[in-house]
């Protein structure tokens, strides 16, 4: 393709799809107008209808539940398809060195590191704990406070080195937990369908609005999320972190000058 | 509030510029996770405190260390195999 012919092609495809953008731009409300109307019938509805006070968590996981549990298989889906890629001719060993960089100074963690990841780390873990539990009542949810307790489990690599972390960390462990939130989360819809109910209708008792206990079936529901996101992440890290170690084939001294 | 507002979003751009301006990767990576706590300002500003929590944990934590980690294993295995 010459640059003459893709001038062109951007150029017909400004002209076609410009007007529609421009359409679309000019129609949106203002800025700052006032909450579109779904937004308005969903705070008037879901306090009662459902004891939730986190609109988010209640639109997620009850009313259109079924858009997460999508979003919950391609995010299984794409962590399957790294760690697979990632892993290849590798396996699920535990390579021992890392890769060094010719040329560039090896500097031992100071112990200042060392105790800041031991302080931080436990109460990262803590804070993605809260973000989950609190999912039907403050903003936040399974996946935020999965993502958060991944990141948590990085501050051991951050303060412990590879070897500890990956004491730490159990690489058949994240399987489990990324596999089994998936599966709690697919159970989550189908035994509703057992006692005559729909597909992941919410049959559980909705407990007290603005209590930790409310939401009915959107709590196992998070937690089936916070599991699989806080396995998957961290297996996505692990396998990526294990990139950076040497392969054991190159581990022969001697050899490599050849 | 009013004056919050217009700053983010003047920071959001330049942040956002920064982020093509700066050709060295390993930099980039950072300037992306500065973009991505300027957006998690701007969201909480804007009253969207979930989207916000998941900005700062994939936007500045998770990506930028998969691209550094994606970073060193490219740099390492290119001169690794010659010598």
């Amino acid at each position: 393709m010459t640059p003459r012919i893709r001038v062109a092609l951007l150029a017909l495809a400004g002209v076609v799809l410009l007007p529609g953008a421009a359409a679309v731009i000019t129609g949106l409300p203002p800025f700052g107008a006032t909450i579109a109307q779904y937004g308005e019938r969903i705070n008037a509805i879901t306090p009662e209808a459902r004891h939730v006070a986190n609109m988010v968590s209640a639109i997620n996981f009850d009313l259109r539940g079924l858009d997460t549990l999508g979003e919950e298989f391609m995010l299984l889906a794409a962590i399957t398809g790294t760690v697979v890629l990632l892993r290849g001719r590798r396996g699920e060993g535990n390579t021992e060195r890392a890769l060094r960089r010719p040329g560039r100074a090896v500097i031992p963690r100071s112990e200042a590191v060392v105790l800041v990841c031991r302080i931080a780390g436990p109460l990262t873990a803590l804070f993605g704990l809260y973000v989950v539990v609190h999912a039907t009542v403050t903003p936040g949810g399974g996946f935020q406070g999965g993502v958060i307790l991944a990141s948590g489990t990085l501050i051991i690599y951050l303060g412990e080195g590879y070897a500890g972390w990956r004491d730490a960390v159990r690489s058949h462990w994240l399987d489990g937990l990324e596999g089994g939130g998936a599966l709690l989360f697919t159970l989550c819809g189908l035994a509703p369908m057992l006692t005559g109910a729909a597909f992941m209708q919410n049959i559980l008792p909705l407990g007290t609005f603005r209590d930790l206990m409310s939401g009915g079936l959107m709590l196992v529901e998070n937690l089936g999320v916070a599991l699989a996101v806080a396995g998957g992440f961290t297996q996505l890290f692990l396998e990526f972190m294990e990139e950076t170690r040497e392969a054991d084939e190159l581990d022969e001294p001697g050899e490599e000058s050849a | 509030m009013s004056a919050i507002l217009p700053l983010l979003f003047l920071l959001t751009a330049l942040s956002g510029t920064a982020v093509v301006l700066v050709r060295d990767p390993t930099r980039q990576v950072f300037v992306i996770a500065v973009n991505g706590l300027v957006l998690t300002i701007l969201f909480d500003a804007l009253q969207a405190p979930d989207v916000a929590l998941s900005e700062l944990a994939v936007g500045s934590a998770a990506v930028p260390l998969l691209y550094l980690v994606a970073l060193m294993a490219v740099r390492n295995q290119l001169p690794g195999k010659e010598s």
